[in-house]
């Protein structure tokens, strides 16, 4: 673990950002549109609500909930979600993603944002209570907010997902044997294939440090657990219906707190002496494991795309067991008995039921009840929650590699500033706000003043860079700097 | 029993299923397998034209016209992910030979710039819409 979380964890109070703080912070060009709200979202200077989804993208990671603390994790308070406002403000939301963009800024900062409007959407509560925290529940369940969010939900998810149906496609006259056999063929090469993350981790010069690396990846889903899952459970669609339930109250320890999935992937975490509050490692989630994860809130937001979520879950919950195999032969490699598996192990167990439960009681019987114009929408999922399992792990993959590579990293970003353009200078203290963000193309960081820690993964020492310092960033490749002199400022360039 | 075949749809783009032969129809920015078979004779409307008003392909045997629509109706099923396919033969013969290949597809080429009907396809076109196909 790195020294800084070791620090951060040791005061958790640094986290929680008094109400004195935060209302020194209200001072100034920014108002309240509610008094009752510490809403502090629309400038003084123009009361009218943001239009389009790019002012709506940079009003809302300009809320003081979204501007981050100086610290690397994120402290025990859900409703804080460092969004880079720099980082958001470069990008013209009125071109959607393309399949080619899916590792840049672009698609990390639209997924940041669009998981915070999911998750905005569901009941978080701090487990040290409220009482610290009132101001910061109060905006973030706000009036205000909360149009914001309505207001862009839709263009945003376009954004992110437009690129989906022209890397996936579906075609043919389709029958339920057809289905079955497309969907075994689907799981059978996630069973035999090889886990991309799993293998960067096996030969990682720091693999403790990788797979912590991907128990962040997993956080993001795993304390959170079946959110996405829980909005399909309402209305009235027959024996389906309880199908899901059977599969969603596993998910919940049917009712004891301490069997519930997301306890025990807590428990994995503090084996690890990890944090195991809700998005402590926000900075540290990478855009295909965001998107993944955004994926199942988006298609169970619009239940025109029920039977989609029908063939996603099921791609799901069928790979998850041969998945979690793997997960603990690498964990108990690496680790031996030092670490808390059971979550592993719940998922190895309970999702070969799963897997069966959604085959044959949700994916074929829809199809068998509903016909032939509901398969393309059940292949689609299926064959769309594989494509972005891809982009999972790959994306952890790179950023492993990256990460071990660092040293190498520095020689190519010295050839490279040569060749690069015009730089934009940034400048840090240690009391500036971390944030990690990616560049859409290679970038080269060059220290001008000072010192930084580069911060690449969640836990290990960071990497140290001092004046005259370069580093080649690759596209999409995730990062933050930390001023470790009074001041510290680097150029970025772009090198194409 | 159904098989899955999977294709590299940017090396291949024919599945040869024992005596059976499908082709990848690209129309309308969609990318299908389809039965290189003409509903008429058997003809191999891998090898037809599209007509001027790129609504139909005209088999290069007896001059056929085969509607993209109705032909869209009854592709093969098949998932693609970028350039790899996957695709569902359904009732194979578990021992069928499978195979895939490159062809030349002049079914993808640009319609036409005029009407290739030739004399003798008044008989033909009315057995065609006998047959629920158009002719000539």
């Amino acid at each position: 673990m790195s020294r800084y979380v070791q620090s951060e964890l040791a005061n958790p109070t640094r986290f929680l950002g008094s109400r004195r703080i935060l209302r020194a912070r209200r001072v100034g060009e920014w108002t309240s549109m509610v008094t009752t709200a510490n809403v502090d979202l629309i400038p003084r200077t123009a009361q009218v609500p943001p239009s389009g989804l790019t002012e709506q993208a940079r009003a809302y990671a300009r809320s003081r909930l979204s501007t981050g603390e100086p610290t690397v994790l994120h402290g025990p308070n859900p409703y804080r979600r460092m969004l880079v406002p720099d980082a958001v403000a470069e990008i013209d939301f009125s071109r959607p993603l393309t399949a080619d963009e899916a590792a840049g800024n672009r698609a990390l900062s639209a997924h940041r944002l669009l998981g915070t409007f999911y998750e905005a959407d569901t009941v978080l509560l701090p487990e040290q209570g409220l009482a610290e925290l009132r101001d910061d529940f109060d905006l973030f369940y706000s009036e205000e907010l909360r149009r914001l969010r309505e207001s862009a939900i839709s263009d945003l998810e376009r954004f992110a997902y437009t690129f989906l149906p022209s890397e996936v496609d579906v075609t043919g006259a389709w029958t339920v044997d057809a289905l079955d056999a497309y969907f075994q063929h689907a799981a059978k090469a996630a069973e035999v294939g090889e886990s991309a993350a799993l293998v960067a981790i096996e030969q990682s010069r720091r693999p403790e440090v990788a797979a912590d690396t991907y128990l962040v990846q997993l956080a993001l889903d795993g304390l959170t657990e079946a959110s996405a899952m829980s909005k399909n459970l309402g209305g009235a669609y027959g024996p389906e219906q309880s199908a899901l339930f059977k599969i969603f109250i596993d998910e919940f320890g049917y009712g004891v707190y301490e069997s519930k999935h997301t306890t025990i992937f807590a428990k994995m975490l503090r084996s690890r002496s990890m944090a195991t509050h809700v998005h402590a490692y926000w900075n540290f989630y990478l855009a295909g494991p965001l998107a993944t994860n955004n994926y199942y809130y988006y298609l169970s937001r619009d239940h025109a795309r029920f039977f989609q979520y029908a063939g996603a879950v099921t791609y799901a919950e069928r790979v998850f067991a041969p998945g979690f195999v793997k997960m603990i032969r690498t964990y108990r490699g690496i680790f031996g008995e030092d670490v808390d598996l059971h979550y592993c192990d719940e998922h190895a167990h309970i999702d070969e039921h799963h897997g069966r439960i959604t085959r044959e009681q949700v994916l074929l019987a829809l199809a068998e009840k509903h016909g032939p114009s509901v398969i393309p929408d059940l292949i689609r999922g299926i064959a769309e929650a594989e494509f972005l399992g891809g982009w999972f792990e790959a994306d952890t993959a790179d950023q492993i590699r990256w990460s071990d590579a660092i040293d190498r990293y520095r020689e190519l970003g010295a050839a490279a500033l040569s060749s690069s353009g015009e730089p934009r200078r940034v400048t840090l203290t240690p009391d500036t706000p971390f944030g990690t963000r990616s560049h859409d193309g290679k970038t080269v960081l060059r220290i001008v003043e000072g010192e930084a820690d580069l911060v690449t993964q969640a836990t290990g020492e960071p990497d140290r860079l001092a004046a005259g310092d370069a580093l080649l960033v690759p596209a999409g490749r995730v990062y933050g700097l930390r001023a470790v002199s009074p001041r510290c400022a680097y150029d970025v360039h772009v090198a194409g | 029993m159904d098989r899955v075949v999977t294709i590299d749809l940017g090396e291949h783009n024919t599945v040869m299923v024992g005596h059976d032969r499908f082709f990848v129809f690209r129309s309308a920015g969609k990318v299908q397998l389809v039965r290189d078979s003409c509903p008429h004779r058997g003809g191999p409307l891998s090898l037809a034209r599209l007509t001027p008003d790129g609504k139909r392909l005209s088999c290069p045997w007896h001059g056929t016209r085969v509607g993209v629509a109705a032909l869209m109706r009854t592709a093969i099923p098949m998932v693609r992910t970028g350039d790899q396919a996957a695709v569902i033969l359904t009732d194979v013969d578990a021992e069928a030979p499978i195979s895939v290949i490159r062809r030349r597809i002049l079914a993808n080429l640009p319609p036409v710039a005029h009407d290739e009907g030739g004399p003798g396809m008044a008989r033909e076109r009315e057995r065609g819409a006998r047959a629920g196909v158009t002719v000539g």
